[in-house]
This record gives C-alpha cells, structure tokens and sequence, in this order.
C-alpha cells in the first residue's frame, strides 16, 4: 500500500533556509560551499548560512524527497578534493514553484493594500 | 609568504572548528561532519584572501552563533522524538507539527492486516474492526491512517450494535474534525461516539433500572508521519513491536488490571481470574467519559498491533511478538487468531496489524 505522489502544496511554507537552498539550486546542481557562497551573495550578506543550517536543511530536504546526490567529484574552480554535489528532483522543482506562487500571490496583495509599490501601474 | 600564514589559519580554523562539531549529535555528525569542514574551509579560504583578519573574524562569530543555534535544533529533535518514545502513561500532548522536522519527513508506507472471528464459545460476534486508510495524499498527511477495535456488550444484538456504532463514530467524527492536534480531534471522537450509545440507550425501555443497555471497549489509532496516537477506553490493547521487543502501549480499565496495579494480584493470577471480564470503563454506559491517550514515535520495521481480549486473554504477550516478528500482516493475523482458538476460543477475535516500513 505506497502512498500516491504527494502534491508540492503540502510542503507549503518552506522555511527560509530550504527556499534559499532550492532557489540555489534551481539553475543546475551544486555542492555545499557553491550554495552556501550564492544564498550570501544573493541577499547581500543579509542571511548568513552557517554550515549547521545548510547541512540540517539539506538532510531534512534528501530525507523528504525535494533535492538528491548527483555525484561526487572535484570543482574545476577549486582544488582537486571531491565534493557531494546536490540537485532538484522534479518534485523540489514542483515544490519550488508552488512557493514561489503563494509568495507572489501574497507580493499581490501587499501592494493592492499599497504597503509596496506595485511593477504595474494603474490607478 | 601571505599564502602560506593564510594556509596556516586555514587549518588551525579548521582544526577548532571539527572540536566544534562534537556540539551535534553523533548520527549528525556521522552523516555531514567531513562535508561541513569541507564547506567551513573553503569559506575561510575565500573570506581571508578577500577581506583579511577582519573578514575572518566576522566568519567565526557567523559561524559560532549557527552552531550553537543548530546543534540545539538537532539535540532537540532526537531528544524529542526520544522523549515521545518514553512516554508510556496517559498524557496529554501538543502536536509535534510546531517542528520543521516534521515538515520534511519521509511519507507513510504501511502493511496493514485485519481479521475477525467469532471464537468457539460465542453465539454472536459482537467486535467490530476499521481501517481507513486515506487515498488524497493531503488528508493521509494532515490526519494520517486510522485503526479501531471494539468489543460490544449487552446481548441480544445490542453489543455488536454498540461496537460497530463506536467505530464508525470514531471514523466520521475524526475525519470530519477541524485539522487540530490528533489526540484532541480522537478523543472528541470517541467522546461522540460514547453520546450517541448512551443516547440510544436512554431511548431503551426501562433503561437503566432493569435493561442494562448497551456498551463498548474502544481503542482508536492514528499514525500519523512517524507518530502514533492510541485513545483507549476498556480493555481492549494496542501493542507496539519494535526492536524485538513487544510493549502494551494502552491501560486496560479492567477491574483485574486495577487489582494488579494497586499490587492485590500478580499478572499471571489475572489471566485466570474469575472476573477477568469485567471492564471499569466502557463507552456509551453514562452521559460522561474519559478517554486516554498515549503517543509514541515509531520507527521503519515496527508493528502496531489493535486486539481485542479475546486475543490477548488466550495468547501471552511473547507468544504474539513471535507470531508478528515471523509472518507478514496477513499471516500474522490469521497466526494470532488461529492460535486464541486453539487455546480454547471463549471469547470473539479481532486483530488488526499494520507494519511501518
């Protein structure tokens, strides 16, 4: 008796964290340090990710299915030491997208109430 | 020269920061030690040849206040989960939903076995069994798979009415509940169920003062994710096997448990007493109820075992953990109750095994 394929929406919300890293991880695969390096970069040092909260969410992200192992091999940018690099799996994919709607659909409604400005004009 | 004192730093940081790691449980660091100094050293790396001793100062207070914030976020899942493992009486718990783990946790594969019989002595079977186990993926998430047995009384085709009132009360009512803790949205259902066969008993002639009316044990259980929640009332059990071992998770309300509890028996002289049969608690018999609940972590590989005494009061304890320790769910049942008949059958038979794995 498996059960049947979850739908995205009951992971819903992600915590901050697991969003960062699937958003880091949505144009192609990465290991640890490359995540960790985009997540500080793209809020502009706003968010640190220690290495206790990447690898706390990464392993609660195998576990549940949104992100896998492709393989272990150097970094060409780096060194010669292997690293573990992770990847979406459709259903972090699905999940993913499924976020980045409800966010969008709340980013709608702060600005119909005009707390931020809207991308289109009106009114 | 620059290269080689930040080379130095790099590993005198590294070497402190492996000490560090014995913050996090040992499984944790099983599974992500080597990865994480790997990550914490190329940071130091990059941060030292980017903005200096400064850089890397900012680097260790970042790094220092993840550690101890996570290290207490991972503690405290094992522990938690460690804790529900302990708890064995009847208590009253918050729903373990507040926690991200639980968010993220692996879906339920269950095994799941049922079987009734009417035994030998009995003219009428008047147990009744049900298992729901959900299609939509969301509800199974929200409110898992439910079990319950129960175990009528009052003759003339009022027990097995009663029985099977409870059971599909339980089912209903706790299906049709607003998405609150388990334990409360079970024990509201059994609550219900004991309205509704005390209603119909008052609609009895003569009820109480000559007709006795109608009664049932009920014990209901829900897994949920990795979490078990047993509401009991009467004598029928749920049994957890993990492990090897098998453990009673429900209290029987039965005058021979009583008297074992407060030390006038011995266990073994309760299987053979007289009044064995007679239960404290029962579901439907008055206007008022009270309901245990017991809530466990269960792990891949465990049993859950739903029977009533006419199980457990002709097999031993040891004799049922062989029995579901050897065979799969289906086999398991027909094994267990095969065995209550061939142990004489006084009683009707009902089990219900569910493997998690």
């Amino acid at each position: 008796m498996k059960q049947k394929e979850r739908t995205p929406e009951t992971m819903l919300p992600l915590t901050p964290a697991v969003f960062h890293i699937l958003l880091a991880l949505a144009d192609g695969e990465k290991h640890g340090y490359g995540i960790m390096k985009e997540v500080t970069q793209r809020v502009e040092g706003s968010m640190h990710m220690g290495p206790g909260t990447l690898y706390g969410s990464l392993g609660r992200m195998l576990e549940s299915g949104l992100i896998e192992v492709s393989e272990e091999r150097p970094d060409p940018e780096m060194d010669d030491e292997r690293r573990r690099y992770y990847r979406l799996t459709s259903f972090g994919l699905r999940v993913t997208e499924a976020e980045s709607r409800r966010l969008a659909q709340l980013l709608r409604i702060a600005q119909a109430k005009r707390v931020v400005p809207g991308i289109q004009g009106g009114f | 020269m620059m290269a080689l004192t930040n080379s130095r730093q790099v590993r005198l940081a590294e070497r402190a920061y492996r000490l560090l790691l014995l913050a996090y449980p040992a499984e944790f660091r099983r599974a992500y030690e080597h990865e994480m100094t790997q990550t914490f050293r190329h940071a130091c790396r990059a941060t030292l040849s980017q903005e200096g001793n400064a850089g890397l100062t900012r680097l260790w207070g970042l790094t220092l206040y993840d550690l101890v914030r996570t290290s207490v976020q991972e503690h405290g899942q094992a522990l938690f989960l460690r804790l529900l493992r302990l708890v064995s009486r009847p208590v009253l718990f918050l729903s373990p939903t507040g926690l991200e783990a639980v968010l993220l946790t692996s879906p339920l594969h269950l095994q799941i076995a049922q079987q009734t019989d009417i035994g030998i002595k009995r003219a009428l079977n008047e147990d009744n069994l049900l298992t729901v186990l959900p299609e939509d993926p969301q509800i199974l998430e929200n409110k898992g798979a439910l079990f319950v047995v129960a175990d009528g009384m009052g003759g003339h085709e009022l027990g097995e009415r009663a029985s099977e009132l409870a059971v599909n009360t339980v089912r209903e009512t706790y299906y049709q509940a607003e998405p609150v803790d388990v334990s409360v949205a079970l024990i509201q259902a059994v609550e219900r169920a004991n309205t509704l066969i005390y209603e119909a008993n008052k609609a009895l002639p003569d009820f109480p003062a000559v007709n006795k009316g109608m009664g049932t044990t009920c014990i209901a259980a829900v897994l949920q994710e990795k979490i078990l929640t047993v509401a009991n009332v009467g004598d029928s059990r749920a049994y957890l096997v993990h492990a090897g071992t098998i453990r009673q998770i429900s209290r029987d309300h039965s005058l021979v448990a009583e008297m074992v509890r407060n030390g006038e028996i011995t266990a073994s002289e309760a299987r053979v007493h007289e009044q064995r049969n007679v239960i404290s608690r029962a579901v439907g018999i008055a206007a008022d109820i009270e309901v245990d609940v017991f809530i466990e972590a269960v792990e891949d590989g465990d049993a859950l075992i739903l029977c009533t005494d006419g199980l457990c009061g002709q097999v031993y304890d040891h004799e049922i953990l062989q029995i579901v320790e050897t065979y799969e769910p289906q086999e398991s049942v027909r094994q267990l109750i095969a065995q209550a008949n061939a142990a004489g059958g006084p009683d009707n038979i009902t089990a219900i095994v569910v493997r998690v794995d």
